[in-house]
């Protein structure tokens, strides 16, 4: 049994790393873009925001102060056996929620939709959110993603139905369209992380996308040659925009592209895009059944797929 | 492009001789708005905080903000998109005699008319760094905190060389991003040919 107290503060402290400490894969990234970078100013803003990144693990401070919508996944075992269940495990969330936003790692960014009413804790209706997956096993593995508001709020997440007869042309086209709309004037904090979901309903399709924005190692391709090729292709389109950081103009534009799909009824063919900011937020921790806690290089979320 | 030191409050000269991609740092003081507080003055009919009088620097940003022993804290510094503001962008220019408004992204046409009217620019930023930031900046007071809440509220910021920003809407009310818009537009179309997209593609209408 894993106690909540345990749990609760692996939450906590996910929250923490997620918010101040970038993952490695986004790192790396960000140095290639650095070394191919061909405009100056554009290569200067690249590297003063990775100096910015290194800073904050030191100063124990977010990478960026929109720490946006608190965002978990959780990765359950079948036998995994959690004091209070799974009802305290979304309680003990939200209490680590409250925390951290106490502690200053998470902005009070969540309002009341109409009056803009704040709680000052980031907690209300239907947020945190939480996403379950069930997998053989019995630990437990805790994924936390700050969704920051610039990336969602400027069309970073869209989707568009197409018809079989548009098929991949249209795919591409609409990618294309989507992503030079929201990157203008640097909207959703390009170069972005672009996660994109093809097939099934339209929400099911968002899903995907922001899961393969967020969750997906930056730099990792898809399974199958036909979605890693779509990858490929349109990693290298996006990057000859001349988009740039901040949309102020450069040679990178994306920092990685990530493809998932899921089937559907031939009738429409749902693609949806998600942005994930440059300042890509997330962390991911495993609870095993004996009380050992790991941290973990990614969410591991789509293994198996 | 040339780069600039300024001093607020700004001059008129300050900011009529920046043209679009010059950068820009400041010093002196700024305040703070987003959301709320443009709401809270020009729609709910509410005065702007005594002390804004003498200043002319705006800046669209929602910090993070700690009190420790009585002291606030900077955490951590953002602009935020200016463009969501844009309806009430006109009138935070024209009646709070702004002569820069530091935010992400940039605004509107309307905005940028009253800019050229009033003599404004729009500077916005290269990069996401805002640990290089938080120790430009000393926090002199705030406003409206128990009204709109700490991301919300008016901060009185005193800024030591804070930059750079891009100017991208100068004084004529002209918009570096519209300029950029023709580049990346020529690409898109390259891009749809390197894509195998065919000329004149168009979507079945489903809806």
């Amino acid at each position: 049994m894993i106690k909540r107290e345990l749990y609760e503060e692996v939450v906590f402290q996910t929250i923490r790393k997620g918010a101040t400490v970038l993952s490695d894969d986004v790192k790396e990234a960000f140095e290639a873009a650095i070394a191919r970078e061909e405009s100056a100013g554009a290569k200067e803003g690249l590297i003063k925001t990775l100096k910015s990144i290194e800073l904050s693990v030191e100063k124990d401070n977010p990478a960026c102060p929109d720490t946006g919508w608190p965002v978990f996944y959780f990765k359950i075992g079948n036998e995994c056996e959690l004091e209070g269940g799974l009802m305290a495990l979304e309680d003990a969330t939200r209490n680590a929620v409250r925390r951290a936003t106490k502690l200053g790692y998470l902005r009070k960014t969540m309002k009341h939709p109409i009056t803009g009413y704040d709680p000052g804790d980031n907690v209300g209706m239907n947020i945190p959110d939480f996403t379950y997956q069930f997998v053989p096993g019995n630990s437990i593995e805790i994924t936390y993603v700050a969704k920051g508001g610039g990336s969602e709020c400027f069309g970073g997440t869209r989707h568009r139905v197409l018809a079989f007869a548009d098929g991949m042309t249209g795919i591409k086209k609409h990618i294309i369209e989507c992503y030079v709309a929201s990157t203008r004037a640097g909207a959703v904090c390009p170069p972005s992380v672009l996660g994109i979901g093809i097939g099934g309903t339209a929400n099911v399709a968002a899903n995907l996308a922001k899961k393969a924005a967020c969750l997906r190692t930056v730099g990792s391709s898809h399974p199958e040659p036909m979605f890693r090729e779509l990858e490929e292709d349109l990693y290298k389109a996006l990057n000859s925009l001349g988009i740039g950081i901040m949309g102020s103009g450069g040679t990178t534009s994306v920092l990685g592209v990530n493809v998932e799909y899921a089937y559907t009824h031939i009738a429409g063919i749902c693609v949806a895009t998600s942005t994930n900011c440059m300042v890509a937020r997330r962390a991911s921790t495993r609870i095993n059944a004996d009380s050992t806690v790991e941290i973990m290089k990614s969410p591991n979320w789509f293994e198996g797929r | 492009m040339a780069t600039y030191y300024l001093q607020a409050p700004l001059k008129e000269e300050d900011v009529t001789q920046l043209k679009l991609g010059d950068l820009v740092y400041i010093s002196g003081m700024a305040f703070t708005c987003r959301s709320r507080l443009h709401r809270y003055i020009f729609d709910e009919g509410n005065t702007m905080p005594e002390v804004t009088k003498d200043e002319n620097v705006l800046i669209h940003v929602g910090p993070i903000m700690v009190k420790e022993e009585d002291k606030w804290r900077l955490v951590s510094f953002m602009p935020t998109s200016s463009i969501r503001f844009e309806k009430w962008g006109a009138k935070s220019v024209d009646q709070w005699n702004l002569r820069a408004i530091i935010g992400k992204t940039t605004m509107g046409p309307e905005t940028a008319a009253m800019m050229k009217e009033r003599k404004c620019v729009h500077l916005t930023p290269q990069g996401v760094t805002p640990n290089l930031w938080v120790d430009s900046i000393e926090i002199m007071g705030v406003d409206n905190f128990d009204e709109l809440g700490s991301i919300e509220a008016t901060w009185q910021m005193k800024l030591d060389k804070l930059g750079p920003f891009k100017v991208d809407i100068d004084t004529e009310g002209n918009n570096l991003f519209d300029q950029l818009d023709a580049t990346i537009e020529a690409n898109k179309l390259k891009a749809f040919e390197d894509l195998g997209i065919p000329e004149g593609f168009e979507y079945t209408k489903l809806y």
